[in-house]
């Protein structure tokens, strides 16, 4: 129990960091890097749950999470690169 | 015991990587902070939480590990290589 509550405020600590990036990045490109860190965070966050709970399906919940998250960073830099601000 | 190591450093990657990303100067700074934090800290993590003894597919598990260690860092390098091709340039280094 104890090493489960540790574990988990420890991520989620340490997730306040991207979003004080995301929320005040000057630039687009600040903004993705906290982005992709937090998208990462949530992640870890549910892989944690799924193996300290037993339940496996979490674990397919964050397989899923993180490729969307890896998608829309990738597709916001392109989108960034050649279109408009 | 080797979990709880593993998970210390991997906490402490976190932690590290969050605070390159939240001090450092410049975009591509906070990227290398965010960039590198994120994939030691990902990788130790899901590793110790492998020695911890996974009770329910950890097959999964490793697979999750080994798609974070592949898109980490090419989502870095594609927000960087955007960054320098709409003009933002590296602070001291011209030339």
């Amino acid at each position: 129990m104890g090493l489960k509550l540790w574990l988990e405020a420890g991520i989620l600590v340490s997730a306040a960091f991207p979003l004080l990036r995301l929320w005040r990045g000057p630039s687009l490109w600040d903004r993705l890097a906290g982005a992709s860190s937090l998208n990462v965070r949530v992640a870890l966050l549910l892989a944690c749950e799924a193996s300290f709970t037993g339940r496996g399906l979490l674990l397919d919940v964050a397989l899923a999470y993180a490729a969307l998250g890896f998608l829309g960073t990738v597709l916001l830099a392109r989108f960034g690169e050649r279109g408009e601000r | 015991m080797t979990a709880l190591v593993l998970l210390a450093a991997g906490l402490a990657f976190l932690f590290l990587g969050g605070l390159g990303l939240v001090r450092f100067g410049g975009p591509y700074e906070r990227l290398q902070g965010a960039g590198v934090g994120d994939i030691g800290g990902a990788a130790l993590l899901l590793i110790g939480l492998l020695f911890r003894g996974w009770t329910a597919s950890g097959g999964v598990g490793v697979l999750l590990l080994i798609f974070l260690l592949f898109t980490g860092p090419i989502a870095t390098h594609a927000v960087a290589k955007a960054a320098f091709v709409r003009g933002v340039r590296p602070k001291g280094g011209e030339e």
